[in-house]
């Protein structure tokens, strides 16, 4: 995230963040805010609850910036912080972070029979917005895994580890989330197509 | 190969291969199967487009003004000392020289802040007489959207560029500030790397992202005009923008 062209970089940043400069913490935000953000909006589906969490996590990292020394990526440590306040967030609120209908729906996964659309492919570019709102629809659990692993980008390892699953359920969830979201994507098409 | 074992590998198989005989099994069934193979290429479909909507959204100026309060009350943003000055970062130092060049952000700002409002408000109700002003003149003009032709000289004006009536109002809002701004962001583009060449790149990458939002949210409403959340969503989009324009003014206050 050091970008030349700013003239003050990152790690100057961090530098003068730490000294107590306003301007330097306003610069660190408005670097990250946005994957920060999107991050929440995505986990939780609320904009109001989202700006509520990244302002958590830009203030535990913030209140720890004395002991960033560097060794590790700035960037890395804040979006692993970021997922860390949301994930404490669902917990706190009885959300479940992975599925636990995971045992109870192995055959409600019919993939090719999902809303009889079967013959209407998905093709060429998905809209952000229907995608965005395919994603709100997931339940809780399937949706943590699939912004973490095919938004955010994070492995499968580093899922397990910061979620407490296994790998193979972060695996298996990861690919119901897919397949729920292409029957969504899918009804969405057939019925634009209905109405016109 | 049967199409159920491809179900029950593809988890695995998507998301790198786990390599051997199995992959080409697996690739050689997909290949000659139409059903796998939709199914394999939608789901790396969702995968891929997944990945836009990472970093997308631009929270609310209070969140920051929020963090800051806090970091402030906790002793973390501490008021420069009087020898410290020279070091101080020239991000805010610089911003105050700006003041003088900066008078017509404002009135951008308002003219954004309009139109945004005047595609929500207006768009439902066509027969409505108020008229945007055309596509030259933003700065000047929107933020008292002028009442002055009637219905049929709208139509007029607009036909060129628009398919079904309903959805005339919008594209000519949306073509009004959006032919405007190359104009406008470079001119402030170019104020901010005259005067503060360090916070050139971030104010850069943010209107390309909220220009890329108007387009896209305009796009998406051209072709779903009755979708009322994609019309407030192109709003918050005109918002982010003028936002953007009154952040940069506020700093310089
Ligand atoms: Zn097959």
């Amino acid at each position: 995230m050091t970008d030349p062209k700013q003239g003050i970089t990152e790690a100057e940043a961090i530098e003068q963040a730490k000294q107590g400069h306003e301007a330097a913490f306003e610069a660190l935000y408005h670097l990250h805010k946005r994957r920060v953000y999107s991050l929440c909006l995505r986990m939780v589906s609320n904009p109001v609850q989202a700006e509520d969490l990244a302002q958590e996590a830009f203030l535990q990292l913030f209140r720890k910036i004395s002991t960033f020394r560097g060794e590790s990526a700035f960037s890395t440590w804040l979006h692993r912080m970021t997922v860390n306040v949301v994930l404490m967030q669902l917990r706190k609120k009885g959300l479940p972070v992975v599925s636990l209908e995971e045992t109870l729906e192995a055959d409600d996964e019919a993939p090719r029979k999902e809303f009889g659309a079967k013959d209407l492919r998905l093709t060429g570019a998905i809209d952000r917005l229907q995608l965005q709102r395919a994603i709100d629809r997931l339940p809780p659990g399937y949706r943590t895994i699939f912004v973490l692993h095919d938004v955010e980008g994070f492995e499968h390892n580093e899922i397990a580890q910061m979620v407490g699953c296994s790998v193979g359920n972060s695996k298996s969830q990861l690919h119901k989330a897919r397949l729920k979201l292409r029957g969504y994507l899918k009804f969405m098409r057939a019925e634009k197509a209905k109405t016109g | 190969m049967t199409c159920s074992e491809v179900e029950r590998v593809l988890p695995e198989m998507l998301d790198g291969a786990p390599g051997g005989g199995l992959n080409a099994d697996f690739e050689s069934h997909v290949r000659g199967c139409p059903g796998c193979s939709d199914l394999v290429s939608e789901l790396k479909l969702i995968s891929i487009e997944a990945r836009q909507l990472a970093a997308r959204d631009e929270p609310a100026p209070r969140v920051w003004v929020r963090i800051a309060t806090e970091l402030r009350a906790e002793g973390l943003i501490r008021e420069p000392e009087p020898q410290s000055a020279p070091t101080r970062p020239m991000l805010v130092s610089t911003f105050s020289r700006w003041r003088w060049s900066a008078w017509w952000l404002a009135p951008v700002a308002a003219a954004l802040l309009a139109a945004g409002s005047y595609v929500v408000s207006h768009t439902p109700a066509p027969q409505v007489a108020k008229q945007q002003a055309p596509a030259t003149s933003v700065t000047a003009t929107a933020a008292e959207t002028p009442s002055a032709s009637t219905p049929t000289q709208a139509r007029q004006q607009m036909a060129p560029k628009s398919g079904t009536p309903r959805d005339m109002t919008a594209t000519a809002v949306a073509t009004a500030v959006e032919a405007a701004p190359s104009a406008e962001d470079q001119q402030f583009l170019s104020a901010v790397s005259t005067l503060v060449p360090s916070m050139r790149a971030t104010y850069e990458s943010e209107l390309q992202a909220v220009n890329a939002d108007i387009r896209e949210s305009q796009a998406y409403l051209d072709r779903n005009p009755g979708d009322g959340e994609a019309r407030q969503h192109l709003m918050d989009a005109y918002q982010q923008k003028a936002l953007l324009y009154q952040i940069a003014l506020d700093r310089i206050q």
